[in-house]
């Protein structure tokens, strides 16, 4: 099972040298001004600053477009209900079913919040190792145990992936055929045999890791140094999000 | 069940933050207190990452398939490792596979994650009738898998409908929450059944993985 996420963390780009505490940190706020628009006039803001700052990024447009596949079914699932269902103003019937003005307005507010927090997501976490992202993170305050968990669970997570791919093969090979609701027995085994492996392997790394030093304090020792370029870059993100709170707060 | 960027107010999203930090502080902090604290992780981290593969096992229901959200298992396996665990599982899913969302994994591990805690309780009180029985691990691993789904699925839904489409009428809402959940019933009883033959086939094969939870 291959990552994808960080094919392009490698670039030589200057979003790509953004320290990466500063550059979470900037971001999320961002995202998070994102989420508090609810004026209109401020949904082709919010669009322009992220398709501009993936732009700035370097960052190609088909890694952005193959990561919105997915998601993008969701807002097919809301478009196809929401202009239906919310509010009192008729724009016009289509057969049984009546377009209502308050959704339409309502779908066009959530496909341009979703797609604008989505690129910056995409971003962030596409422009630095996520090794790098954890550790900015812990950087910031994340708990020791929370930070271990996280870089512990993504170490062996496409390892326990590939066994179970192998499992099903083997599987397979054996005559089971997975289109019977009768079958779950042997899918419940197949999912309780990964758990016990995975229990089974963590004594054994628990123990390599002790050896190596595992909980000493130099293991804890991150190697972030931010310069005035990287602050500043952070505080013009959080200028900017507190540009677009109050913008819509005067609005509302 | 996770719900995606963009669609919550900021004022829950940021609330959904809020419960998420408590539930993780009293989580970590039972955790601190443990002897030592640090031998649990590696097992917590690989479970996790176990549960999320596991998670992708689909089981046929002709004509279609679902993927289980295992939330209730999982608070049976992990006890007080189950909310950091599904905290890290979201945010997993957000971050490489863009299900879910950054904005709104406070709200979805608050959705999923107190759910697996109550599981955990469920799964624990089987330790009334005799942990080590085949039958009374079987049963409580039903109710576990259940309620974990149930309460996760009331949540994810009331909280969608009351918070999106301000004009829509209540009774409306009301009926599209009822809707919805009923609709919800089958897919609990199959996480129920599932999460009790995976219960049934650890105690026969690796009683130790439900041993202390």
């Amino acid at each position: 099972m291959e990552m994808q996420l960080d094919r392009y963390a490698y670039l030589d780009k200057p979003l790509h040298r953004w320290e990466p505490r500063c550059k979470l940190a900037g971001i999320m706020v961002l995202i998070f001004a994102f989420s508090y628009v609810r004026d209109l006039r401020l949904l082709p803001v919010i669009l322009a600053l992220s398709g501009g700052m993936y732009l700035y990024s370097g960052l190609p447009g088909s890694f952005l477009l193959s990561r919105l596949r997915l998601p993008a079914l969701f807002l097919v699932a809301v478009a196809l209900i929401l202009p239906f269902v919310s509010g009192p103003t008729v724009l016009m019937h289509l057969g049984p079913l009546t377009l209502k003005e308050e959704g339409c307005l309502e779908l066009l507010r959530i496909t341009v919040k979703f797609l604008a927090i989505l690129t910056m997501a995409i971003m962030l976490f596409g422009s630095m190792p996520f090794l790098t992202a954890v550790k900015a993170m812990r950087g910031l305050g994340l708990p020791v145990i929370l930070a271990d968990m996280t870089m512990f669970a993504y170490r062996y997570l496409f390892e326990i992936g590939d066994d179970l791919k192998t499992m099903q093969t083997a599987m397979g090979l054996r005559g089971f055929r997975n289109n019977k609701l009768g079958g779950a027995g042997s899918l419940a085994a197949l999912a309780g045999t990964i758990l016990v492996r995975s229990f089974e392997q963590s004594d054994r790394v628990y123990k390599a890791m002790i050896l190596r030093g595992y909980g000493q304090p130099a293991s804890y020792q991150e190697d972030f140094h931010a310069r005035p370029v990287d602050v500043a870059g952070m505080l013009l993100l959080i200028l900017a999000a507190a540009a677009i709170v109050a913008a819509e707060l005067l609005w509302r | 069940m996770h719900i995606p960027d963009g669609i919550l107010p900021a004022s829950v999203c940021v609330g959904g933050y809020i419960t998420t930090g408590a539930a993780t502080w009293y989580s970590l902090r039972k955790i601190n207190r443990s002897e030592n604290p640090r031998e649990g992780i590696p097992r917590a981290s690989l479970l996790t990452a176990a549960f999320l593969v596991a998670s992708w096992v689909h089981i046929p229901v002709p004509p279609t398939s679902v993927h289980l959200l295992l939330n209730g298992l999982l608070g049976a396996l992990l006890g007080v490792y189950a909310f950091p665990a599904i905290l890290i599982g979201l945010f997993f899913q957000a971050v490489m596979f863009q299900h879910g969302g950054l904005t709104t994994l406070g709200v979805n591990a608050t959705i999923m994650g107190v759910p697996a805690m109550i599981a955990y309780l469920v799964f624990r009180a089987r330790k009334i009738f005799g942990a080590d029985k085949r039958m009374v691990t079987g049963v409580f691993g039903f109710l576990a898998g259940a309620s974990g789904v149930a309460l996760a699925a009331i949540a994810a839904f009331a909280l969608l409908i009351t918070t999106i489409p301000s004009n829509i009428d209540v009774a409306a809402e009301r009926t599209a929450i009822i809707t919805v959940t009923l609709a919800y019933i089958p897919l609990m009883l199959l996480e129920g059944v599932f999460t009790s033959l995976v219960v049934s086939f650890l105690l026969k094969v690796k009683p130790e993985l439900l041993e202390g939870r």
